[in-house]
């Protein structure tokens, strides 16, 4: 144990390089800010904010077999439709953020115009296409889709608005 | 009355008059999902959004299939103009027994139309919103049910085949994969593909994917033919695509036996990338003068290019009056609503005729990374050091101490 000092310095620089490569692989790993874990909104216009990463990586599942890549340098706004999503974010080398869960509520608005006696615009005010059926009194008289934001005239005394299959 | 408060009537009835004949109502989430389980009893809440920000009355009510087993915790109640949303819940309490597959109810709110006001503004109609409930009963033994979603091709050329699979059966399925096979428009198989293996336990649904590099297909319509094999069992399932872009590409244009003041001949080759014949195609060149103006605009005759193959499209130009130099000019290959334009130069001497401009790269897109230069240099550094220490240590010092 001539050499003990040797020794105690060795282990010391081996420890040490250890903890600051530990330290800079942490340093390095890109962070997820929002949307928090298990976000529920039923707004589609999402914020993602994330820090240390350029790509973003949205999916149906947790194991991301078909993710929607979006490369983004900064916080960016994603349109989303109704549904859940599994997202994180990707930085240098390859380091991914964990893996947070988001939900896009589906919301189901029917806004109703009166164009004239008796004739009115129905509009999709929501997030989903919409099947919409119209009555006169308690007849069913008629049955339209409306897609996202499009309006239609048609007459009628009652409308039902459901989302579609 | 005093004066103060005849205004504020006159207001509040001219408010009313001018207010707009709209209704608008909401609800969240269009839909709700439950597994059964025999005697299920859960409650389901929904918000119901007043977008308009009026004063509603509001009826909820079950209908459909499994209305029996629903019971709504707030039949009736009154919205007020400030309330944004309500939060509602109903209850379902299942059978012990339901026949396997989807049931569903749906839960009606309607807002009563709004009779009896001050003003000619109101909508006699009546308008109600849904929330849907689905309840999917497990099919006996094991069960399959699987989509097929053809993502790209991306810029390498690779196409995804992504199948969702749910198991909709009581019992997980143990091994779970496809074959999918390639077909062209002539029923050509081109290529046999296998996906991932996966194992799904009972209601849950995975992704199986299988990757296809397209790059060296020709473009066009082709055929996926996908045979989810789950178990014992098998499924099967067709998606059509297509590889590239119907594309018409010229190739060269060349003007031979040329003089000045005479007609000129534009021979323009153009070749069809697609794997079918593209018909009723022309060309349309546009060549313009030193200040911009539109000087000459000359049409062919149309075409009908067979699939994969080049064709020589003819067009004339009477250069009657036109002095030599160098013109700008556009190209538009039309056909089918679509077309195609290339921006050239031609350049117009006593005997000839040259077209400048044929040819040009297409810059790949990169990634932005920018922001993250910075931190590669600080962990470039970092590292760097570590190992000018480690060096330093294990290849001098330590040497030299241990010397002494």
């Amino acid at each position: 144990m001539k050499h003990k000092h040797v020794f105690a310095i060795d282990i010391v620089l081996i420890a040490g390089t250890l903890l600051v490569l530990a330290g800079l692989i942490g340093y390095s790993r890109p962070l997820v800010i929002a949307p928090l874990p298990g976000f529920v909104t039923a707004d589609t216009s999402v914020l993602f904010e994330f820090e240390k990463a350029g790509l973003i990586l949205i999916d149906d599942n947790p194991d991301f077999t078909s993710p929607d890549r979006i490369y983004a340098e900064d916080n960016l706004v994603i349109n989303l439709k109704p549904g859940v999503y599994y997202w994180k974010v990707q930085g240098i080398a390859g380091t991914e953020s964990e893996i947070r869960e988001l939900t896009i509520l589906s919301e189901v608005n029917l806004k109703l115009k009166q164009v004239s006696e008796g004739m009115y615009e129905v509009v999709n005010a929501g997030n989903v296409e919409l099947d919409v059926e119209v009555y006169d009194d308690k007849e069913i008289v008629g049955n339209i889709v409306l897609g996202i934001d499009e309006s239609k005239e048609v007459s009628g005394t009652k409308f039902i608005g459901s989302q579609k299959d | 009355m005093n004066n103060k408060t005849a205004f504020l009537a006159v207001f509040g009835i001219l408010a009313l008059l001018l207010a707009p004949n709209v209704l608008a109502l909401g609800i969240s989430p269009g839909r709700t999902t439950v597994d059964f389980t025999p005697g299920l009893e859960r409650t389901v809440s929904f918000s119901i959004v007043n977008s308009e920000n009026k004063d509603m009355n509001i009826v909820v009510a079950a209908q459909g299939e499994l209305k029996d087993y629903i019971t709504i915790n707030d039949k009736s109640f009154s919205m007020s103009s400030e309330e944004g949303s309500r939060q509602v819940t109903y209850t379902i309490r299942l059978p012990k027994e339901l026949s396997p597959g989807l049931h569903t109810a749906e839960i009606v709110v309607l807002q009563l139309p709004e009779e009896g006001k001050l003003s000619e503004a109101y909508i006699g109609a009546a308008l109600a919103v849904v929330t849907q409930l689905h309840v999917n009963v497990p099919y006996p033994g094991k069960y399959a049910e699987a989509s097929l979603n053809v993502i790209g091709p991306e810029s390498d050329g690779k196409i995804s085949f992504v199948m969702p699979v749910l198991s909709r059966g009581e019992f997980d399925l143990v091994n779970v994969r496809a074959t999918i096979d390639i077909y062209t428009s002539l029923n050509k198989k081109v290529a046999t593909l296998n996906t991932n293996e996966v194992s799904i336990p009972s209601r849950k649904r995975k992704e199986i994917v299988a990757v296809w590099d397209s790059s060296k297909a020709p473009p066009g319509p082709y055929r996926a033919v996908a045979t989810l094999l789950y178990d014992e069992k098998s499924l099967t399932l067709e998606k059509d695509f297509e590889v590239g872009e119907k594309r018409l590409k010229i190739e060269k244009i060349e003007v031979n036996d040329f003089s000045l003041g005479d007609i000129a001949k534009f021979e323009m080759l153009v070749e069809n990338t697609w794997s079918e014949a593209v018909r009723g195609v022309y060309s349309e060149m546009n060549i313009y003068n030193k200040d911009k103006k539109l000087m000459a605009e000359f049409k062919s005759p149309t075409y009908d290019i067979d699939p994969l193959s080049k064709t020589l499209m003819v067009s004339f130009w009477d250069t009657a009056g036109v002095k030599e130099g160098t013109y700008d000019s556009t190209v538009y290959l039309r056909y089918g609503g679509k077309s195609e334009k290339e921006d050239l130069k031609i350049e117009v001497r006593e005997n000839e005729i040259n077209v400048i401009g044929l040819g040009y790269a297409i810059s790949e897109r990169r990634a932005p990374r920018g922001e993250n230069n910075g931190l590669v240099t600080i962990l470039v550094i970092a590292i760097v050091i570590l190992v000018m220490i480690n060096l330093l240590w294990f290849l001098f010092l330590r040497r030299k101490i241990k010397s002494r």
